[in-house]
Formats: structure tokens, sequence, C-alpha cells
């Protein structure tokens, strides 16, 4: 078992509803929303977010259109469609549930010994 | 030191480092394999790279001269590689092993175990164009092998050079961003090889272009058998195609190689090709050739010097390294035959369809032209509609539905929908089921026979010494059609003449001539056969000394083609002659039936048709022993004219005896050429014919044997309804 493994899937899971969660905010450059993620800590890579774009995209939750920008060809916009706020709304909702199970699990230490208990 | 040079990268132009661009150029590539098997792949580098071309836009706008490598790995860094957007290894692995072999890609020398070979024309060995190089370099064997070759076949690969040439890229052309085109199979969409589709791909034409283009050679064959007279039509695309276009077919089935990977098939569609990129490749291979040839015959006379000393060592040396070059010449010798096993598999199958379908066409065209002959053989009704069934869906319907899958395979479209086919498979059965019907019906009709009985034919004269045999020509006009089925000679509107009338020779018991009819005829039941035969009006005429008999049996469509038969016994006296002019019937032969006195009437299989060979055209006389040729007799009978004849040709023996071996020679000529035309016995009928009436005439009673064959007796009774096709006459 690798801890770095664990661990990206871990933040893998979280990373779309992260990125919608931006996107939703307001039409944004992809790489204004790698700033963001870095600014809340959050490391993506541009190789990762791109595909994930163009996943999105291509299910309909988001749109993008070509904004000119004042040096070279012109740049894509993202902004999300009403199917990709009812999409981002079920992932809201997911995750705070998931939040509040991971949090009344791991708070109290005696409910951590307990399960690693039954663990054993 | 570091050379820069400038690329076009998604729309900017931006100076690079040589070595930086050798970076760059295998991180786009490791991206695009990465996404290979990603839907909108395209979208995704496309967007990766505008990001990277931005980047390196804005360090050159803060004062960089050019991109480093610091910059490229800055950018990678930022950007990611594939290893690093998965954290599950064998995932990233396994996607970028199926694509392996990026790094090598431009050293085609060096081959890659297991990955996929791609042919690049081979810039540093190049003579021309390097073609020949990068296909030895592919497949492994010396490059010198693979000019032979070409020049060899000279004309015919020239087309097949042009194409790789302008096709395959060469060693040095790498182009960042949207990656140049390449020619591949497209296993895809393939029928043989995938070539026609790989050409497809590459030169953005529809797929069924460069089909029609392999298969113009073939339509040109079948135009060009026997004379068919669309002339020289396909003579001019010949000279490039024909049947060169098998050739380049197999050359480049060897030669190139297959889209295997998803990476492979991106760069099979790759950007557009257009003239100039043609021309400035050949261009630019051209103004080098000169140099290089002359160079080359330098070289040459060098190397023949030092090949001369060195061919000591070099034997020493070869023991130990022909035995890797052996694997390496036969794993491109398995892969060579592997291809042509396959293209002979394809041949002998393809073959086989196009005779099938040439077949079934045939049998369609005849069946069809016979329209008119049905209402003659046919009852009307529940006959009828089972001819019409068994046409169209048994012959005409499989004919359809093999010329349609045969153009849907080439317009490409592969999945032929499943209704179409059932349809045609059902239409089929339909056509089985009245076919079979058809043949248990018709053989009903003409099922029983009638008894026959002999009728007294009254002669005017019986008595005379000598009879001719002729033929009463029918009472009307007609045409000689552009068709001809026998025993059906003759249409007019309400009456098909049936040449089915035999001529019986038997010994007389009286001192007259005697001619006795046997008319014969099939019906459904007895008492129909009977009736039918009845039916039949045969006149048989005697003028003066000669014997008029019908040609034919006139049958009309009320009466119905029973195999109604006409057989016509004379009975010679003894001492008297007969002589038969005119074609009578269906075959130009007589039935001799000597000294017995049977009435057996299958006298197909009588031996004394065998032993005695009859010609039309010459007077025999009837002995005690059976008949004989005059000129035999002529020595016993003392007959004035016969002897002025006789001695003529006495006079006249060893002139026609130089004429019969001339005349010989020229038949066995004849006959030398039809086996090589490999016609069918029509044409070898033919030419008998003609040799037996000319030797006839000039020969006039000289009794020979000869080596020529008599036309071999089919059997009437069987054949009528199952004519082999040597007797259509078009």
């Amino acid at each position: 078992m690798n801890i770095d493994n664990t661990q990206s899937q871990m933040r893998k899971g979280v990373l779309e509803f992260c990125i919608l969660s931006i996107i939703r905010q307001g039409e944004v450059y992809p790489s204004d929303i790698v700033e963001k993620m870095k600014a809340a800590n959050l490391n993506i890579l541009e190789g990762t977010l791109y595909p994930l774009l163009t996943r999105l995209k291509n299910a309909e939750f988001l749109t993008y259109r070509w904004v000119e920008s004042n040096s070279g060809p012109p740049r894509k916009y993202f902004s999300m469609t009403g199917k990709g706020l009812a999409f981002y709304e079920e992932l809201e909702a997911t995750w705070n549930e998931l939040a509040n199970a991971v949090n009344t699990l791991t708070a109290p230490i005696q409910a951590a010994d307990t399960l690693t208990n039954v663990n054993q | 030191m570091k050379k820069v040079i400038n690329i076009n990268f998604q729309g900017r132009i931006l100076p690079i480092e040589e070595s930086a661009y050798d970076m760059l150029k295998q991180y786009v590539d490791s991206l695009r394999r990465f996404f290979a098997n990603e839907e909108g792949r395209d979208e995704i580098i496309n967007d990766i790279e505008g990001r990277i071309a931005e980047l390196f836009d804005e360090s050159l706008k803060k004062g960089k001269t050019c991109i480093t490598d610091d910059e490229v790995n800055t950018v990678i860094a930022s950007m990611g590689r594939p290893e690093d957007f998965d954290a599950d290894e064998n995932i990233v692995k396994a996607q970028l092993e199926g694509e392996a072999g990026g790094g090598s890609r431009d050293r085609i020398y060096e081959r890659n175990t297991g990955g996929a070979k791609t042919l690049y024309r081979d810039e540093n060995n190049k003579f021309l164009g390097g073609v020949c190089s990068g296909i030895g370099a592919y497949t492994g064997i010396d490059p010198v092998i693979i000019r032979v070759l070409f020049v060899l076949f000279f004309g015919v690969t020239f087309l097949a050079y042009l194409i790789l040439w302008v096709a395959v890229p060469s060693t040095s052309s790498v182009v960042i961003g949207s990656q140049r085109k390449r020619l591949f199979r497209d296993a895809d969409s393939k029928i043989l090889g995938g070539v026609c589709s790989g050409l497809a791909q590459y030169f953005s034409v529809q797929i069924w272009v460069p089909r029609l283009l392999f298969l113009i050679p073939f339509f040109s064959l079948v135009f060009r058998w026997g004379n068919w007279g669309v002339g020289d039509f396909p003579h001019l695309l010949s000279f490039s195609f024909s049947p060169g276009s098998i050739v380049i077919y197999i050359i480049f089935w060897l030669v190139i190689p297959e889209a295997k990977s998803t990476a492979d098939k991106l760069e099979m569609k790759g950007e557009k090709v257009d003239l100039n990129n043609i021309k400035s490749t050949i261009q630019g291979d051209l103004e080098g050739f000169k140099d290089r040839a002359q160079t080359f015959g330098n070289e040459l006379k060098e190397r023949a010097q030092v090949v001369g000393q060195n061919i000591s060592d070099a034997g020493k040396r070869v023991g130990g390294e022909s035995a890797g070059a052996a694997k390496r010449t036969g794993n491109g010798l398995v892969n060579v035959l592997g291809v042509l096993l396959k293209i002979f598999v394809y041949f002998i199958v393809g073959s086989i369809i196009f005779a099938i379908v040439v077949a079934l066409f045939t049998g369609g065209v005849i069946l069809t032209g016979l329209l008119p002959a049905y209402s003659f053989v046919l009852e009307d009704g529940l006959q009828k509609i089972l001819a019409w069934g068994t046409l169209i869906f048994f012959i005409w319907v499989p004919v359809i539905a093999i010329v349609t899958w045969i153009i849907r395979r080439i317009a490409g479209k592969k999945s032929s929908s499943s209704i179409i086919s059932l349809t045609f498979f059902a239409f089929w059965i339909v056509g089985i089921i009245c076919f079979v019907n058809l043949l248990v019906a018709l053989g009903s009709s003409f099922r029983y026979r009638n008894t026959p009985t002999e009728q007294v034919a009254n002669l005017s004269n019986p008595g005379i010494n000598k009879l001719e045999v002729k033929s009463n020509n029918f009472n009307r006009y007609y045409y000689n059609d552009w068709f001809n089925f026998e025993p059906f000679s003759t249409f007019d509107d309400d009456s098909v003449y049936v040449k089915n009338v035999r001529i019986r020779i038997t010994k007389s018991t009286t001192d007259s001539f005697q001619v006795n009819m046997v008319r014969m005829s099939n019906g459904n039941s007895r008492a129909d056969a009977n009736q039918r035969a009845s039916l039949i009006k045969y006149a048989v005429l005697q003028r003066d000394s000669t014997l008029y008999l019908d040609k034919g049996i006139a049958i009309t469509s009320q009466d119905k083609f029973r195999n109604q038969q006409v057989i016509v016994t004379i009975a010679v006296p003894v001492g008297k002659r007969i002589k038969v002019g005119d074609k009578i019937g269906l075959f130009d032969n007589v039935h001799i039936d000597m000294g017995r006195g049977n009435n057996y009437w299958d006298w197909e299989n009588s031996l004394d048709n065998e032993a005695f060979e009859w010609r039309r055209n010459v007077e025999y006389v009837m002995t005690t022993t059976g008949l004989e040729r005059v000129l035999k007799q002529l020595n016993v009978d003392e007959d004035n004219s016969d002897r002025d004849i006789l001695e003529e040709l006495k006079r006249n023996k060893e002139d026609l005896k130089q004429e019969i071996e001339r005349q010989q020679r020229e038949l066995d000529e004849k006959k030398r050429e039809l086996e090589k035309t490999g016609d069918t016995t029509y044409k070898f009928r033919q030419t008998t014919y003609r040799y037996k009436e000319t030797a006839e005439k000039t020969v006039a009673a000289v009794k020979t044997k000869r080596a020529t064959k008599s036309v071999p007796q089919n059997s009437l009774f069987i054949n009528t309804m199952s004519m082999p096709l040597s007797r259509f006459v078009f």
C-alpha cells in the first residue's frame, strides 16, 4: 500500500468538485483555476486540468467561448451550464454528507480506537 | 554554443534552441500517446500546446532571446508529465507501452523490439528520394536488393516509388505540433491489406477512388477477354496500371506499415497534404540527386578496388556476422512470405467468386434471351410462373446481391445491414424453390415416351439407281438471329423449328428404295405422348432422284416442345447409291445400320456408326457387306462417267497428296492455336468443318484415313434439356 497513491486517490475524488465550484463563481481561464487552487493549497497540474475540462465540457456541464487576448491567439474561457449547476449541487450535497461523516468518525479519538479494534 | 531554430507553434513564431526543441517534441509526443485513447484527444492536446505556447511567449516578452532547455523544463514541470497525471503507475505504463517506440522513432535502423515499426525515407543513405533505403531499413533487407527490384520492375514500380516518395516522411522531416501526415495501411476499413483505405486517408479522397484505380486493370482484362469490342479504352490506363496494379499493391502491402496504435491512426489522418508539400519534398531531393549520382559513380570505382582487396578478410568476418544478418533477413522474408501467401489465398477466393458471378451472369443472359422460347416449352399457368421465379430469384437475385456487395465493399460500407442480406437470401430461397418445382414439373411433362411405330413414306419412283437426299427449305423467310439455341433453330411468331431429325441408312431387303419414318415424342402420359407424336408434321418428298426432307419439325406454341423427333430410315438396295447432300437435323452425321436389320433405337451406342466414317456430299454404294464409298467400287463397276473421274484423279494423285499434307499441317497448326486459346469446342468444330469441306472439294473421292476427329455424338434424347454452353452461338 503506497501512501502517495492513497493521497492522490483522495485528492482526485474531490478534484472535479473543486474545479466546478471555481467555475461556478464566474467565467475563468484554465490557468486561473490552477492559480486559485494553488492559493487554496491544492496543487493541480495543468496537464491534468485540460483533459478534465474537456471531459466536463463534452458532458455538457461546461461551455466555453473564445476571448481575444492582446498577446497571441484568442483564449478559451470556461463557464458553467445549467446542467453543470445541477451536477455541481448534487456533488455539493454528497460532499457535505461525506465531510460530516468523515468529521464525525475522525473527531472523537475513541471512535477511531473502536474502529482500529474492530479492524484487528 | 547552441543552434536556434524558429518554429511555428500554435500560431506563434518561437525561436527555440534545437535541444530544447527535441525535448519539447518528445514531451508533446508523450502527451499525444498518453491521451491517444481519450475522447477529444485532439482538443486536449491543442489546449495544452496553446498553453505551452502562451507560457513561452510570456518568457520571451520578459526579455529572453529564445526558448532554452530550462524554459522547456519549467513548462513541463508546471504542466506535468504523463507519469504525474495518474499516480497509478500501472495505468500510465500500460497507456504508454501500447505506443512504445516513440523515442527511437526517427532511428529506423534500430529495430525496436515489439513496438510498432515505422517506415521513413532514409535521409542518410538515400540515392534519389531515400525510398529504397528506407524500405531496406524497415524490412531488414539490404537496400541494394530493394533498389535492384525497383529498377527491374521499372515502369510498374515507378508509380509506387512516386507515391512512397511523396507520402512517406523522411527521417529529417520533423514538424512539431500538428504532425505531418503519414502513409499507413488502414486496417479498420480494409478489404485486403488496407492499402487502398490507407491511400484514401492520406490523399483525403473517398475510399472507393483508390480501389477503383486498382481494379481498373481487372476490368480491362474482362473487357479484352475474347475481344468483346470495347476496344482500346483500358489500354491508355494500362500503361501505368495494368497489370502493375497487383505488383504495386503487393509492394505497398509489404512496405507500408499498418496503423496499429492510436498514435499511428492520428498520424495517418494528420494534416492536409497539399501540392506545395509534395513539390517541396521532391524538388529538394532532386537537387541533391545530381551530386549524389556523380559521387556514386566515383565511389563505385574506388569501392570495386577496395572490395577486391578486402574480399579475403571479409570472408572470415562474414562467418560471424552472417548469423545475425540471416536472422534479420529471415524475419523480413517471413513477413514477405506471409503477405504473398495471403495474396495467393485471396486471389484464389477472388477467382472463385468471379467465376460464380460470371457463370450466373451468363446463365441469366442466356435464359433471359431465351424468353421467346418459353412459350414453346412451358405450359401456361404454374410452369410459366415457376420459370419466371427461377429466372428472377434463382439467377438474377444472386448476381445483383454479389454485385451490390462488391460495390458496397469498394465504397467502404463495411457493415452491410442484415436486413438487406436477409432479404436477398429469402429471395434466393424462393428462387431455389421455384427452380426445383420447375424441374419437377418439366420432368413430369417429359416423363413418358410414345410407342414408336414405323410409317412408310410413299416414294414416287423407288426403283432408281441413285438417291440424293436434300433438305426441304422452310417455306418462310427467317432471320438468322444473334442468338441461336439448338434444337430450337428458328423462331417466328407462332412456331419454332426443332431440328430433331435423324437419318438412318439400312440395307433394303427388296430391290427398290424404301423410306420409313418414325415419329416420337414425350408427354406427361403415354396417351399424351402418342397424341403429340401423331401431331408431328414432317414431309418426305421424292422428285426424280432427289429425296427432299424437312430440315426440322415445326412446333407451334400450342403444341409445346416435348422432345419431338423424327427418324427417317432410308433402306438402300444392294448395288444402288445414296448421297446425303444437305445437313438435315441437328448433327452432321447419319446413322448407318447395317446388316442386322434390327430396329434398335438406342443407336447412340451402336458400334456401326463408330467404325464407319460418314461424309456428307459423298456418294456411297450399298454392297452386301454394307455401305462403301463409290471410289473403291469403281474397279468392279464399269461405269463410264466414273471411269473418267478415276483417270483424272490418278493423274492428279500426286498433287492431291501434297495438298492433303499441306492442309494437314494447317489443321495441326489450328489445333495448337485452339489449345492455346482454351476456347470451347465451338471453334474447333468450325475449323474441322472448314477443313473437311475444302479437303472434300479437292480430293473428291480419294479415300484416305485422316486424323480428323469426327464431331462427338451427343445423345439427343438426354441433351435437349441440358444443352452444353458450346452450342450457343453468339
